[in-house]
């Protein structure tokens, strides 16, 4: 069940929400483009770290991003690099982590950090719909 | 007669990267009894440098420890007279537990030469034994402890295709599109396809290598294969990575151990580079050794821990990051396999292992002047 509030932000009506998706995998990027994109979002894609912060920074996105959803393990930029840029520049903009390794230490300091949710693949596409439905209230909150 | 003999000193004793040469001649050693005893015996001494084993023997044709001996290219004797009057020889062990033999042994053995039997025969079999285990638990300690680092690279490659399977099936649950479907089924073949190779390519490398026997190895193939492995261990996406392989180029060894071999050095020169460098590995064949080099161009290791890096349990790594028993483990095999290992650092600008092994035609002189 999602229990977001539908355009309630961002500029389409259409449009639940703007979320940005960085995986070094482009079949990660895929099916969580497919999974969202069927609840209604706006799928955004980079490939690592350095690209989802110019992707951050290009145009209009950077007042139309609602989540970001970031792998850990990426070439260049990786995971932790991004999330703390993402954490300083964009204090806003709520984070869910989905990674391929289950690890305590490092969930619990970035979930410290602010992080919404650390997800561990292989994840539900309803799991991973709410957790994004959660990081929405998270943004709707912050806007008040 | 020459005997390429690698060097077993102690770690203590060496200061320097590559190792000092064996100082003062072998002491010559007689093993009679190829059981368990004489076999354990065998095992352990043949790898020591300054212990040179001059034969065994046993009444019993088929005993385990005359094969092993054939494998470690020990001369094996039919009678224990023709083996006890070898010249220079220094020491006879004897495993038996047999009175009459301890008799003929009083009788025959030359001046000059002492003889350990009974009791304390035993006792230093049953250390051998000790040592031996402890050896292969070490071993395989490493491996595991090697595993550790491994799970997030194992992680990320099968969780992964198992995300890409999750989300296409729950697609297909309601995808109208037929021609999608058929996309979308071969879609999750292929990632199965690729966690099978991910189990394959890890099987033969957590495998116990039970089997001791040596073969010829290509050893360009067991970089490459070693290269698949370690980037469970590490990540090697920002490492350029150059390989000068001339073609053809062989060790005697076990596969299995050489593998586990280039995987941690391969490892090692990757941590040292924090994700930023060139690695590089050459194979070189000359006409008396045959060289294997990896290097990198990472932090490089101070001049005063150069003695220390192969000493087991040294490890300049946070806890639980490396057990330093890496390098350790590798001088093992390598003098297991006649060769040697010798490193090259500059702090600041990387390092640089080089493998020496007797070339092939080289070990084949050695196997029939002894
Ligand atoms: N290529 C290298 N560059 C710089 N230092 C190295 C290199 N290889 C080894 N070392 C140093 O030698 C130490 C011992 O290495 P070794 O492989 O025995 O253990 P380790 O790597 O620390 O632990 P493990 O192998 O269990 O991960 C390392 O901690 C490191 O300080
Ligand atoms: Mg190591």
């Amino acid at each position: 069940m999602s229990e977001f509030k539908s355009g309630f932000f961002v500029g389409g009506e259409s449009c639940n929400g703007r979320v940005l998706v960085v995986d070094d995998e482009p079949d990660i990027r895929k099916v969580v483009r497919m999974t969202l994109q069927k609840a209604g979002y706006d799928v955004l894609e980079a490939e690592n770290g350095e690209k989802a912060i110019e992707t951050i920074n290009y145009g209009e996105n950077r007042l139309l991003l609602d989540v970001i959803i970031c792998d850990i393990r990426m070439p260049k930029v990786n995971g932790i690099e991004a999330i703390a840029y993402f954490r300083q520049n964009y204090t806003r903009v709520p984070l869910i982590v989905l990674t391929g390794f289950p690890d305590t230490d490092m969930a619990t300091a970035l979930l410290r950090q602010g992080v919404v949710d650390y997800l561990v693949k292989p994840v539900e596409g309803e799991k991973l719909k709410a957790s994004v439905a959660r990081a929405m209230e998270q943004r709707e909150l912050a806007h008040l | 007669m020459t005997i390429i003999s690698p060097t077993m000193s102690h770690p203590q004793a060496e200061n320097q990267g590559s190792e000092p040469a064996p100082a003062s001649p072998p002491m010559r050693v007689a093993i009679i009894g190829a059981g368990r005893g004489g076999m354990a015996l065998l095992d352990v001494l043949h790898q020591i440098s300054r212990i040179q084993i001059v034969g065994i023997t046993d009444q019993n044709s088929s005993a385990p420890g005359l094969t092993r001996a054939q494998e470690l290219h020990v001369p094996v004797y039919d009678r224990v007279t023709d083996l006890i009057t070898h010249q220079g020889l220094n020491l006879v062990i004897d495993v038996t537990g047999d009175p009459a033999m301890e008799s003929v042994l009083r009788e025959e053995v030359p001046a000059g030469a002492d003889v350990v039997n009974g009791q304390t025969a035993r006792l230093l079999w049953v250390l051998v034994q000790h040592e031996s285990t402890l050896q292969t638990e070490l071993l395989h300690a490493e491996k595991l402890a090697g595993i550790g680092s491994f799970a997030a690279g194992i992680a990320h490659d099968m969780n992964n295709p198992l995300q890409l399977i999750l989300g296409l099936a729950e697609n297909l649950t309601d995808e109208p599109d037929l021609e999608a479907v058929h996309l979308q089924a071969h879609d999750i073949i292929d990632a199965v396809k690729r966690t099978t190779a991910i189990c394959r390519d890890l099987t033969s490398y957590s495998r116990r290598s039970s089997l001791r026997q040596d073969c010829l190895i290509g050893v360009g193939g067991k970089l490459d294969e070693a290269l698949k492995i370690a980037r469970y261990a590490v990540a090697l996406q920002d490492i350029e990575i150059r390989k000068l392989y001339q073609p053809d180029v062989v060790v005697k060894g076990n596969p299995d151990e050489l593998l586990h071999v280039f995987v941690n050095l391969i490892t090692n020169a990757v941590q040292a580079m924090e994700h930023h460098g060139t690695l590089t590995l050459e194979t070189h064949a000359m006409a008396d050794a045959t060289q294997i080099r990896v290097s990198d161009t990472g932090s490089g290791i101070a001049p005063e821990l150069l003695g220390r890096i192969f000493e087991p349990f040294f490890t300049t790594k946070p806890p639980g990051k490396g057990t330093g028993l890496g390098l350790y483990n590798i001088k093992n095999v390598i003098h297991h396999m006649n060769g040697t290992i010798g490193v090259d650092s500059q702090i600041g600008r990387g390092s640089t292992f080089t493998l020496t092994f007797p070339s092939e035609s080289g070990a084949d002189e050695r196997t029939t002047s002894s």
